[in-house]
């Protein structure tokens, strides 16, 4: 399985880099803008992601843009629902609203952090990616 | 109600969101627990119901809670589509409200920090036997079966955070002494110390070391850090470099706040200002958007901050009780000082004009009356959701012990101090129980051959009154027996074998509060291990309430909470016995009445009456009752003031009256003997104390003799 992951945040990054690789490659972005430009040349590659990763509160774009962005391209090329990208948004942001805008936005899961990893694993299991 | 507290956390809301459904649940179920069965309107919204605690608990990921919902919006669903006959409507009841009570079990837990783990197989095996026999039903009344309900699994999730079970999450503020030499550095040591244990830590200012400016901000405004660590708050204080340190503010804080402040932190610092003036155009939402979250500078490991300063705008903020009382005392003490100024004697010099002082006075007056309104409203609620939670302990009761019983309430839309509400719960959850199992007769023969309904009934009743909040539960049961009650009194040796015609029947009922005190030979589930009422008593004079209980034998009995309203400000009239002022309040006060001596009536005994328009009246002399000297003792020369309290009437003989005003009540110091008649008392402008009659208590006290 590929990943991205895009956590600005060092302690973060290294600790949900050491998680995920657990289930495939995992490539880290530092920035929410490195996280779409990486998105964009995996599709072209025709190596897209099966999970995206990302924390909201970024430079440069924030978590909730890069999802908008995501969901955009994969409109425009005309991919279907069941072939989109999986994106869990992690963040410390969890007010109702914050997880409502990005149910909205359309990602899959929202986990909040301290980051459950029993609850995380769940997840994965149930998007149908372990 | 989602918008007003849409600032809360996803997991609160959930919380919140499921209990308000339950409540709601409940309340359905209860209204149509009697009914035949339960109509479109009912079965849809219980389908509603069910249908979105399923959806919020599967993207919550508490499964017990899903598969336990799902399955009785299965059941509602089939009820909906085929409308089948015969539902056996009780055992349907039972169903909901054991759904009811399993979720509501598993949301405590989690509201309490537990994991959800209540095991949902047997209910879910309930419910499935239940669906097939109503499915059954349908096929034999020849209706075709509807689509199964389809089931959409969840497809987002949201998972809560958790803190590491051993982690503390702090907020320190250090301030430095004013003349600090390089406070910045002397805040980067201290960041330094701490980076080996944290295992999260965020500081603000940020740019401590390429930014010397920053050394100013620290002083003006202390230096924030939020630290999440294994370690305790004294090791964390020892590491932190305090020489030069004038305070320390150290505050420990749970993961969700500590989110939320890295939040914060991550804002600018500067204050936000709200203009009042311009009107504050509230944002066109202030739902958060793509792109409100960029962070414009940063370095890893430090507080974010973002590009768009966005000032949140609450609805709803959440107050320290104790600050509410802080602020209901200072408006009090503001009162007191009010009358102090109005009313000082440096006015009373002769030929002054006061026309502009006195339309002041009479705008502060005003103010202040407005003030206390305002503060008192925001202590009120209702008391519907109490009695909601009544009317299932009666349902629960009246079944387990197959009784018949009409509940009726009367007036849940009665508001009272939230400290009220949250006292007087137990206690009426006894009181109701009580009624239940020993008020209404076992036998519904028993009371047709008295003539009465065989359906029992139990009203719950609430209402203001005179600074009061009645709170009464009424049944038409069997009534206290006077001579039995005595009997076990004197058989548990709690009266000092006094004879029975030493006490009034309202004081034999009075007995059952008694510790150690319990009619019934056989103990039940419910009620009757003798614990109940003195408990009950002393939990409602804890909050400055009584009970009252008053009974027909035979034909049910009555059992009211009296208990005063919280914020002790009441509208008087000040009156004068001899030296000294007494407060009487205003809404008690019936008529002033002079008299003359002939209008008396003397008892042998010594009572006194007068005589009004032909009615009697007990008549109470303050001077004789209290001692005072100098009073005037003929009627003639004083002022006769009827009082009236709850129907009943006296009258007392004072001097001259003195004032109206707004009165602070304080209660008399416990080291003053409890006096007979006296609520409490209050200062006066011109500093003089003043005490308050208690009417109620006169009356009381005048029927005794």
């Amino acid at each position: 399985m590929k990943i991205l992951l895009a956590e600005d945040d060092f302690a973060t990054r290294k600790f949900m880099d050491k998680q995920l690789s657990q289930y495939g490659e995992c490539d880290v972005m530092v920035d929410g803008e490195e996280a779409v430009d990486a998105f964009m040349m995996a599709l072209e590659d025709d190596e897209p992601y099966d999970l995206v990763c990302l924390d909201v509160m970024m430079p440069v774009m924030d978590g909730y843009q890069v999802l908008k962005a995501i969901r955009g391209i994969e409109a425009q090329r005309g991919i279907p629902k069941k072939n989109s990208v999986k994106v869990i948004m992690t963040t410390a942001l969890n007010d109702e609203r914050n997880v409502k805008l990005a149910f909205e936005l359309g990602c899959e899961a929202y986990v909040g952090k301290p980051i459950d990893v029993e609850k995380f694993e769940k997840v994965l299991n149930k998007l149908g990616l372990i | 109600m989602a918008e007003e507290f849409n600032t809360d956390s996803m997991f609160s809301m959930f919380l919140f969101e499921s209990s308000q459904l339950l409540e709601k649940l409940e309340g359905i179920i209860l209204e149509k627990q009697d009914a035949e069965c339960f109509d479109d309107a009912d079965i849809n919204e219980i389908f509603r119901v069910m249908h979105t605690i399923k959806g919020s608990s599967g993207v919550m990921m508490y499964e017990n809670i899903t598969k336990v919902a799902h399955k009785l919006e299965d059941v509602f669903y089939y009820l909906r589509e085929s409308h089948p006959e015969d539902v056996p409507h009780l055992e349907l009841v039972e169903k909901v409200l054991a759904v009811s009570d399993f979720i509501t079990a598993e949301l405590e837990k989690l509201k309490n920090g537990e994991a959800s783990d209540g095991d949902e197989s047997k209910l879910v095996e309930d419910l499935d036997e239940f669906l097939g026999q109503i499915k059954g039903e349908i096929k034999k009344q020849g209706i075709r079966l509807p689509k199964a309900n389809k089931q959409e699994e969840p497809t987002q999730f949201y998972v809560k955070p958790v803190a590491e079970e051993d982690s503390h999450f702090y907020k320190v503020v250090i301030h430095y002494r004013n003349d600090t030499q390089m406070s910045n550095i002397r805040a980067y040591s201290a960041t330094y110390a701490l980076k080996e244990v944290a295992e999260d830590l965020l500081y603000t200012p940020e740019d401590i070391l390429s930014n010397e400016a920053s050394g100013d901000v620290i002083l003006a405004e202390g230096f924030h850090m939020l630290l999440q660590t294994k370690i305790s708050k004294e090791e964390v204080l020892e590491l932190i470099d305090s020489s030069e340190a004038e305070k320390i503010d150290f505050e420990e804080i749970n993961a969700e706040q500590y989110g939320k402040e890295l939040v914060e932190l991550g804002r600018e610092v500067a204050p936000v200002v709200i203009n009042l003036d311009d009107g504050v155009k509230p944002a066109k939402d202030d739902k958060p958007a793509p792109g409100d979250y960029v962070v414009k500078s940063k370095d890893p490991g430090k507080g974010k901050t973002l590009a768009k300063h966005q000032p949140k705008q609450q609805s709803i903020i959440s107050v320290n009780v104790e600050k509410m009382d802080a602020l209901m005392d200072l408006i009090g003490e503001l009162v007191i000082a009010e009358a102090t100024v109005l009313q000082n004697p440096d006015l009373k010099v002769p030929g002054l004009d006061l026309t502009n002082f006195q339309k002041a006075a009479s705008q502060l007056a005003m103010n202040t009356t407005e003030l206390q309104q305002v503060i008192m409203s925001m202590r009120m609620m209702p008391l519907t959701n109490t009695f909601q939670k009544m009317k299932r302990i009666v349902f629960d009761v009246s079944r387990k012990l197959d009784k018949d019983i009409e509940f009726e309430v009367i007036g849940e839309n009665t508001e009272v101090d939230k400290n009220i509400i949250e006292h007087i719960s137990d206690p009426l959850m006894h009181l109701v129980r009580n009624s239940v199992d020993h008020g209404i007769e076992e036998d519904a023969n028993e009371r047709i051959m008295l003539g009465k309904p065989a359906k029992g009934k139990i009203t719950l009743e609430a209402k203001n009154e005179g600074g009061k909040v009645y709170i009464s539960v009424r049944d038409d049961g069997k009534g206290l027996n006077a001579e039995k009650l005595y009997e076990k009194a004197a058989e548990k040796g709690l009266i000092d074998n006094k004879p029975m015609s030493d006490f009034t029947e309202k004081e034999i009922y009075r007995f059952i509060a008694l510790p150690g005190f319990s009619t019934k030979e056989q103990v039940t589930e419910y009620s009757g291990r003798g614990v109940g009422m003195d408990v009950v008593v002393k939990n409602i004079q804890a909050i400055g309430g009584r009970l009252d209980i008053d009974s027909v034998l035979g034909a049910g009995s009555e059992m009211t909470l009296v208990i005063p309203l919280t914020l002790a400000i009441i509208n008087g009239i000040v009156v004068q016995v001899g030296n000294s002022p007494f407060v009487l309040e205003t809404s008690s006060i019936k008529q002033f009445v002079r008299m003359t001596q002939d209008s008396l009536v003397q008892e042998p005994g010594g009572e006194e009456y007068v005589v009004l328009r032909g009615e009697y009246y007990p008549f109470i002399r303050l001077n004789e009752k209290y001692d005072l000297q100098d009073a005037c003792s003929n009627v003639d020369d004083g002022i006769v003031v009827v009082l009236e309290h709850e129907g009943k009437q006296i009258c007392v003989l004072i001097d001259k009256l003195l004032q109206q005003q707004e009165i602070v009540v304080k209660p008399i110091p416990s080291y003053i003997k409890k006096v007979k008649g006296l609520s409490g008392c209050t200062q006066l402008g011109d500093g003089s104390i003043a005490l308050i009659l208690d009417i109620a208590g006169l009356i009381q006290d005048e029927e005794r003799r």
